[in-house]
């Protein structure tokens, strides 16, 4: 590694007493990770005002959530009921690329990626009008509503739709159950070391909470990285320029339920629907550059499948991050640190992965030293900055033209990281992937294919299949998958199965 | 073809390549076939790849030969790369070993960082087994994961010999006579060999190694070859083994570019090998004779003996119940000593189709053609590589080579490096990005741009990286022990 620890910089004091700011999904998965993995080495207190309530980010989620409950031995059929959860295969773009078209991103494969024997690049070189999600098992599960749990032969990556709110409360008794300490008083003020540091918070009854460690999760109030230390904020939103959202649910309507989220192109920003078991998420997210909170909030309810449940609510955010995550003893975790818009169901997930890296620099089995803090941002940073780029693709490659919203991510020039990727895609027909991505070459893809973005030249190396055995080959597999996902059962009995 | 068993197989040619295919049948179908070796003594063997590629070891672990036996029966040396001198331009040299560059990808990719920081020095001393070829050292500890990969320097006639001894324990038949008569079957297969003596050995499967004379696949089935000679001129080879001078061996290949053809020079135990590899259309033969000659730095051991060749490959390699192995199949000049590596290819495939517990189909023939042309096309362009970034002008071969025109898939990975900074592989290349990086590197070619991304990290952070890790690989090669030191010590290790 070019970046190898700098072993002439100041070692970090230990980290005894570790306390969370905040009780939302992002406060209640770290203290759960924190007493799961540290065993009792340090105390973890989480201070919560209820008054302040919760925003349930991220009711549709990506992969990577599965391994976060199973590293704490969460069941899933019990998550499951907790949470009103069902299963996500992926997601469904509805006029994107123009309006009557759509497709899918599930998280399955595309079959050989490399060489000779590129899937796609023979799929294009045989001239298939079919598209090529027929050639993914997933995708094409989606399409048919069906649901089976992977096995070795149709490997791929699932995720959930769930209640939030529910899985912080969840969350909440397993880790107060382990040992953590659940401390409910508004924070009135912050208490500084002389070093910049957070020495401890204050309570609003005059109780004072100190502590060697503390995790920013109070949201995008941003209370400690944001408020007290005022580390400045890297904005996205001239490339990401939705700031709003609308949000309600609605009864469930009917027994069946998509495997996937869907999200729908609108003329000021997008619309996401997420199935429950007991109701269906709506929403609307939205640039109020582009589009009136009112006229927004019109489209929203025109779109909703069922009864409103509650009046919707009205959510305003600026997408980017903060330059550092880690500061001194303050880490940032969830919406404190940084907020990209849902389009990828992403949130959740960049909470895990600030929890990832706490962990790993808290269970090295030595004292922390101020050059890993770097790392941590370095990681971090980057890590936002390529799912920023895979969702601006989503936007950047649509042909609508018709309303400001699509004029300006269809002009607008790209981080130079996209841009790259974008003409080695355009020019060579390469998925080029850059380090701390969460977004795969399959992924990548998926966007391409679906916004019918394709090479514009053809590697030479295919022309060594014979047409023939190409042809045979893509036959072969879409019927194979057809055929298999045609014993499937719909995605609402299987459900209902593991539910029990 | 269809169904059908092959209970006799009968290997044409004891080279190494007959050897070693026997060898690798006899231990891997363990009794299931007969395996049958007709070699013509009189005929005699050419010793083709006396330096070879990593996959040389996993072949003798697959077979289960101890490396000091094979050393001491060989004797073999240590191999990390090969040293290219006056490719660039006269006076200029560089490493190709099988060693890694830190990062290719992403932010911390070492090489962009390396050019990003303006370093001076060359890229080789970022990578461990090119500073140990520098310094003459060999290490066989390599701490817990492989860092690097090394091959040998070997007599290939000895290693023959060795394999002879070897399949033979295992049950290969040894019939020696000279084959006058190729006899077919219906379908256009081979049915039988006559000999001169009037044996007629039957099998059910023929396995071609009968050299540059390929008699079955070449003379008997009259399949097509293709001519890869456009683009690898050289057509003749003058070798010649020289004394030994000296306790000290370098470890690793030396190939010196000459005014039509390029000159090796690779160290055994006993006796350092010599050759020149030239274009007889850009010199003649007795030019590149002495230009050997003069190049010998130790007393000649023998006259020096004439090869001819032609570079490219059969349009395939196995035909109904005939599959060519080794040069009766195709050969690439030995500039990256890939002969026996592409021996090694075609047994291993070989051995996947008759040991898959299934009968032969139709198929099988068609994907291990298939592959094996591909392998060859990557060797070639990789091979191409090493000439067509030549700076020198001062021969008919090198502006030749410098303006022909290349095979598509080469120029299409070349201008992916040099527009966009990203080593592109295929399936099949036996030579992964880091050794295209090593030839790009020592050929001074670089691109004009690389991926964003590497201005992500402080310039001062990457150099402190870049300084750091150089460091960190002289101080453990200053440690290592000479080449001949580690290669005595194992020599002489009884157990």
């Amino acid at each position: 590694m070019l970046t190898d620890l700098d072993w002439s910089l100041p070692m970090l004091q230990k980290f005894d007493r570790i306390v969370v700011v905040g009780g939302g999904s992002a406060g209640w998965m770290t203290a759960a990770a924190l007493v799961s993995g540290l065993k009792g080495r340090a105390t973890v207190e989480v201070v919560e005002s209820e008054e302040i309530g919760i925003i349930g980010v991220g009711e549709a989620t990506f992969p990577s959530i599965r391994e976060f409950n199973q590293l704490l031995g969460i069941d899933e059929a019990e998550f499951l009921r907790a949470t009103h959860g069902s299963y996500k295969l992926g997601i469904r773009f509805n006029d994107w690329l123009e309006v009557g078209q759509d497709y899918f991103h599930t998280f399955g494969h595309f079959g050989n990626l490399f060489g000779s024997q590129t899937l796609w690049a023979q799929h294009r070189r045989m001239a298939q009008a079919r598209p090529l999600g027929e050639q993914c098992v997933p995708t094409v599960m989606a399409m048919k509503g069906r649901f089976v749990l992977p096995d070795e032969q149709s490997q791929f990556k699932y995720a959930y739709h769930f209640d939030a709110v529910q899985y912080a409360a969840f969350l909440r008794a397993f880790a107060t159950r382990r040992g953590a300490r659940h401390t409910q008083g508004r924070i009135v003020e912050v208490v500084r070391r002389a070093d910049g540091g957070v020495a401890a918070v204050q309570l609003d009854d005059g109780r004072r909470i100190e502590g060697d460690l503390f995790v920013d999760c109070s949201g995008f109030r941003s209370l400690l990285l944001g408020d007290a230390l005022g580390e400045p904020f890297v904005d996205f939103s001239h490339w990401l320029p939705v700031d709003s959202a609308w949000a309600c649910p609605c009864e469930r309507v009917g027994e069946e339920l998509t495997p996937y989220t869907q999200s729908t192109a609108l003329e000021g920003g997008w619309a996401w629907r997420i199935p429950l078991q007991n109701r269906t998420g709506h929403g609307h997210v939205f640039a109020s550059r582009f589009i009136d909170e009112d006229r927004a909030r019109e489209q929203l309810m025109v779109r909703l499948d069922g009864e409103p449940l509650v009046e919707p609510r009205l959510l305003r955010f600026t997408t980017g991050h903060r330059e550092r995550f880690w500061v001194s003893n303050v880490v940032g975790i969830g919406l404190s640190a940084g907020f990209l818009e849902p389009l990828e169901s992403t949130s959740i997930y960049l909470i895990q992965d600030g929890i990832t890296r706490l962990m790993a620099a808290l269970t090295a089995g030595r004292p922390l030293h101020e050059d890993e803090l770097a790392l941590v941002n370095d990681g971090s940073a980057r890590r936002f900055a390529r799912i920023r780029d895979f969702i601006i693709l989503h936007y950047c490659l649509t042909r609508r033209r018709d309303s400001e919203l699509w004029r300006h991510v269809a002009t607008m020039e790209l981080p130079d990281t996209l841009a790259y990727k974008l003409a080695l895609w355009r020019e060579f027909g390469v998925l080029h992937m850059q380090d701390e991505e969460s977004f795969d070459a399959t992924s990548w893809l998926a966007i391409h294919a679906g916004m019918a973005h394709w090479p514009e030249r053809r590697d030479p190396v295919f022309a060594e299949v014979a047409p023939e055995r190409a042809a045979q080959v893509l036959q072969g597999r879409r019927a194979a998958i057809a055929a298999s996902v045609e014993r499937m059962p719909q995605h609402h009995r299987m459900l209902q199965k593991v539910l029990g | 073809m269809s169904g059908q068993k092959f209970d006799r197989i009968v290997v044409v040619g004891g080279g190494a390549a007959g050897w070693m295919t026997a060898t690798a049948l006899a231990t891997g179908l363990q009794g299931r076939a007969s395996v049958e070796v007709v070699e013509s003594e009189d005929i005699g063997i050419i010793g083709v790849g006396e330096a070879t590629f990593p996959s040389i070891r996993d072949f003798n672990r697959l077979v289960g030969i101890d490396e000091r036996d094979f050393l001491r029966a060989t004797n073999g040396a240590y191999k990390l790369g090969a040293r290219f001198r006056d490719w660039l331009e006269p006076g200029k040299d560089y490493f190709h070993t099988f060693g890694e560059f830190g990062n290719l990808n992403g932010s911390q990719t070492l090489w962009a960082q390396h050019r990003r920081t303006g370093q001076t020095e060359p890229l080789g001393l970022q990578c461990l087994p090119t500073v140990m070829a520098m310094h003459g050292r060999f290490d066989l500890q390599q701490g817990g994961r492989e860092e690097f990969k090394f091959a040998y320097h070997f007599d290939a006639v000895q290693y023959a010999a060795f394999l002879r001894k070897l399949a033979m324990q295992r049950g290969a038949r040894h019939t020696q006579g000279r084959i006058v008569e190729v006899l077919r079957c219906a379908d256009g297969g081979v049915a039988a060999v006559q000999l001169d003596d009037g044996r007629r050995i039957e099998g059910d499967l023929f396995v071609d190694c009968s050299g540059f004379r390929s008699l079955l696949l070449g003379d008997a089935l009259g399949e097509p070859f293709v001519d890869f000679s456009h683009w690898l001129p050289v057509d003749r080879a003058w070798a010649c083994p020289c004394e030994r001078v000296g306790e000290e061996l370098t470890p690793y290949t030396q190939s010196t570019a000459l005014e039509g053809g390029w000159a090796w020079r690779i160290p055994l135990q006993n006796r350092t090998g010599h050759g020149h590899v030239f274009a007889s259309r850009f010199i003649d033969e007795d030019r590149a004779r002495e230009q050997l000659m003069t190049r010998l730095d130790g007393k000649p051991l023998a006259e020096p003996r004439l090869l001819s060749f032609t570079t490219g490959h059969r349009e395939r390699f196995w035909i109904r119940n005939v599959v060519g192995i080794g040069l009766s199949a195709g050969f690439l000049e030995p500039l990256e000593s890939t002969s026996i590596y592409l021996i090694q290819d075609g047994i291993l495939r070989l051995m996947s189709v008759l040991t898959a517990g299934r009968p032969l189909n139709e198929a099988d023939p068609a994907l291990f053609n298939e592959l094996l042309v591909r392998r060859f096309a990557r060797v070639r362009d990789f091979i191409i590589l090493h000439y067509h970034l030549t700076r020198r002008r001062d021969s008919e071969l090198w502006r030749h080579v410098a303006a022909m025109e290349l095979p598509e898939t080469l120029a299409f990975r070349m201008e992916m490096w040099r527009r966009f900074g990203l080593l592109h592989e295929y399936d099949e290349d036996p030579f992964y990005a880091p050794s295209w990086l090593a030839i790009y590197a020592g050929m001074d070619y670089w691109p004009e741009r690389y991926d964003p991304v590497c201005g992500e990290i402080p310039a001062e952070r990457a150099q402190q990286g870049l300084q750091w890790r150089r460091d960190g690989i002289a101080a453990r090669v200053e440690r290592m022990p000479q080449h001949h030191q580690v290669l005595q010590k194992v020599l002489e290790n009884k157990t």
